[in-house]
């Protein structure tokens, strides 16, 4: 015990110690330039590192990722497009490309809604119970995802029928003489993969309203007075006066709850690991990996996965800008 | 760029940055001929303490000290760890498919030269080198199994109904449709566990398969020279639905087998009266059962291997285990691996734990009750010991589309056909 707290104190003093090197070194290099270029070069030499940092831990795994995914399972030799052809070859595959796709249509867009309700519903209530209501749907936020996805195996939880049913969704039903339903085995019109959509929108609503009411709250008042004396109804104030005023708080949410249901994995492998027609990228991505040690396939799964987020990430990159050139 | 012209101070410093990267990165791998053999394994703890106990004493005099790890989930662990270049001298794997991916990475050696094959083919179960041998070669080699296609039931029960223990699958049928005529459930099932759902279908069927086809024909359909769709697989398929979705034949009906899970499926066995009356799982389910009926297991449990097809034939029996492969085979470790093959390595596991010998000469009285002594004299009566299919076949099969496929298959989503068809596709072409 006392040999690793000390290894791990010196760790940290050697990291540190390094990194202070590092720093002073540079430093040193700029003063040994004329005065002119010292000033010029210094900010690029502070960067660097940060730089260095990104190439060595994102853009190498990338390219490494992109080659992987052009060798075989073990990644010894070439095999050309082979891992890609074999994906989308398989039906299973096209399943899981489908039910991901249903996530990214699905998840955002009511996140967003419900968040946007909660938030506009809860901007009448008295200051007590708006407090109430938003920690209450707040909450889940702080539970992580595996956590969540356990609790909610047991709201679906289904026991032979004619035994005690440990499960909320079936002790329900069964109150009022239903038989048990085994919700996570059903996918006809896809039931599972919603009721699973159901754990991240309950994970998800909380982070979504507290933008969402920090900016409804932002809406100037005399706008709405103003077109309340024009004669707007309520709904119309709703769509044609606030929403517009924060459309870029909807985007930022819309766009950011978008990259986390496309890396979507835990839910997922928790509560189905993928079975019954629940398949996701993410989860695929893991068997590849770390059940059937394909690497080829794994790191195609990835590439498929990264050429679908850049336009995301291009939008958004392109809208923040817009954003601050407004602001 | 501004940079251009700096590039040799920019060269020291990117040097400089990335010396203090990598230095945190080293590893402490074994020297080539340590005294210290490390081994790492994912046998339950009780297994492992007695393993170690008995193999540390077989090696003390040669002055070689054992480190022994427990590890969670060592089939990933070994293979990371691998290509990462930091591995124990000893692993202990439970899938003769990452044995093989083992050697087909160089990692494994071979122990055709360590131990006494021709010895080991007397003292154990026929058919256990098998599981463990790539290309002809031996690489791993079996020191702790599990036996599965076992029928459990309740003893007093099952005694006072006066049910018989049935010599084949026809009287397996006929005892089952006794029981549901006797107004009663013959069957508990339930294949749910978690992100592994599946797997306890995938034994029942591979115990079929191995009981209508024999040893040579499971082989080769494990091997998939024989598909899935075949007819020695979809007689097995039939068998299963016949006892499986019967009305009346199962706990809960055929819908609640993929809800139900494996380890508390049999308990409702236990009530007064039954709620059904006979499970067929592995040796390890015994430790799942309420603490009432564990506390007197010889009483409360009686067990039955699954019958074989025609009576007296050729009767294999399917089982898992744990087979311990060499990664370095410098002179020490050889001498551990010695040791480990030794009937009376497991003499201080077997009384405290669920460990049974895969040697059909290892002393059974050391067993701690007569329910183990039941179910090791299944394994040592049948004609071969045939591991774990599943576990045998490419991960895309054995732990992706069987698993899911009987999954589906079961819960009333595809039928059989479609289901075999469905696993032959997704059976990797390299």
């Amino acid at each position: 015990m006392l040999a690793k707290t000390l290894s791990a104190l010196l760790t940290v003093l050697l990291g540190v110690g390094a990194a202070l090197l590092v720093y002073w070194v540079l430093n040193k290099i700029a003063e040994l330039l004329p005065a002119k270029w010292e000033s010029r070069v210094k900010p690029y030499f502070y960067i660097l590192p940060a730089y260095l940092a990104i190439a060595v831990y994102l853009i190498y795994p990338t390219i490494l990722t992109v080659i992987n995914s052009f060798k075989d399972r073990f990644s010894r030799e070439w095999v050309g497009t082979q891992n890609y052809s074999d994906l989308f070859a398989s039906a299973a595959f096209r399943q899981t490309l489908l039910n991901t796709l249903l996530w990214i249509v699905i998840v955002p867009a009511v996140t967003v809604a419900l968040g946007l309700l909660v938030a506009v519903l809860a901007d009448r209530l008295s200051p007590r119970s708006e407090k109430l209501t938003k920690t209450i749907i707040f909450l889940p936020m702080a539970i992580s995802m595996i956590g969540a996805a356990t609790i909610w195996r047991f709201v679906y939880d289904a026991q032979p029928k004619g035994t005690g049913q440990i499960g909320l969704m079936n002790a329900f039903i069964g109150m009022f003489g239903f038989d048990p339903v085994a919700w996570l085995q059903t996918s006809t019109l896809h039931l599972n993969s919603l009721l699973l959509m159901v754990v991240l929108l309950w994970a998800q609503v909380g982070f979504s309203m507290v933008l969402l009411s920090a900016a409804v709250k932002g809406v100037p008042v005399d706008t709405i007075e103003a077109a309340r004396i024009d004669g707007a109804g309520e709904r119309q104030i709703f769509f044609r006066v606030v929403v517009p005023q924060i459309k870029g708080t909807i985007i930022t949410v819309f766009i950011t709850v978008t990259i986390t249901v496309m890396k979507i994995f835990d839910i997922v492998y928790v509560m189905t690991n993928g079975g019954f027609n629940t398949n996701v990228l993410g989860n695929e991505f893991w068997n590849q990996l770390n059940t059937n040690f394909n690497y080829g396939s794994a790191s195609a799964i990835v590439v498929v996965l990264m050429v679908a987020v850049i336009p995301i990430m291009i939008y958004q990159v392109r809208h923040f800008k817009a954003e601050e050139a407004a602001a | 760029m501004r940079f251009r012209r700096h590039g040799a101070a920019l060269l020291a410093v990117a040097a400089a940055a990335s010396l203090s990267l990598t230095a945190c990165g080293g590893s402490s791998g074994s020297s080539s001929d340590s005294k210290t053999v490390t081994i790492w394994s994912s046998v339950d703890q009780p297994v492992q303490d007695g393993l170690e106990k008995t193999l540390q004493a077989k090696v003390k005099p040669d002055g070689i000290t054992i480190k022994w790890q427990k590890v969670e989930n060592i089939n990933q662990l070994i293979m990371t760890k691998i290509q990462a270049g930091d591995t124990p001298d000893i692993a202990f794997i439970p899938q003769p498919g990452v044995v093989k991916d083992m050697v087909s990475l160089d990692a494994a050696k071979p122990l055709d030269d360590v131990v006494d094959k021709s010895s080991l083919e007397q003292s154990m179960i026929p058919g256990t080198l098998d599981a463990g041998t790539v290309d002809g070669k031996l690489y791993g080699l079996l020191v702790s199994m599990n036996v599965k296609g076992l029928v459990f039931y309740n003893k007093p029960e099952w005694d006072q109904a006066g049910y018989k223990t049935p010599e084949t699958i026809d009287q397996l049928n006929a005892l089952t449709d006794q029981i549901r005529s006797d107004g009663k459930t013959p069957w508990c099932m339930g294949i749910e566990s978690d992100t592994a759902t599946g797997w306890p279908a995938t034994d029942w069927f591979e115990t079929l398969v191995m009981k209508y086809g024999g040893a040579d024909t499971y082989n080769s359909w494990v091997a998939h020279d024989t598909p899935f769709d075949s007819d020695v697989v979809k007689q097995a398929g039939a068998e299963f639905e016949k006892l499986m979705f019967t009305d009346g034949n199962v706990l809960g009906g055929r819908s609640a087998i993929a809800s139900t899970n494996f380890g508390t499926a049999g308990n409702p066995m236990f009530a007064s009266p039954p709620k059904c009356w006979m499970y067929n799982q592995g040796s390890f389910i015994t430790g799942f059962f309420p603490k009432d009926v564990t506390k007197n297991l010889d009483q409360n449990v009686g067990v039955f291997g699954f019958p074989p097809a025609t009576a007296g034939g050729e009767n294999p029996v399917e089982g898992g285990g744990d087979m311990a492969t060499m990664l370095n085979d410098s002179d020490n470790v050889k001498t551990v691996m010695k040791a480990l093959a030794q009937t009376d390595i497991g003499k201080d596991a077997a009384p405290t734990s669920s460990f049974i010998s895969p040697h059909k000469d290892f002393d059974m009285s050391l067993y701690p009750n007569d329910v183990t002594r039941n179910i090791a004299n299944v394994a040592y009566n049948a004609t071969s010991f045939l591991f774990d299919g599943s576990d045998a076949m490419p991960g895309e099969v054995g732990a992706g589309s069987f698993w899911k496929q009987m999954t589906a298959w079961i819960s009333g989503q595809e039928d059989l056909e479609t289901a075999l068809k469905n696993i032959d596709d997704s059976w990797p072409s390299s």
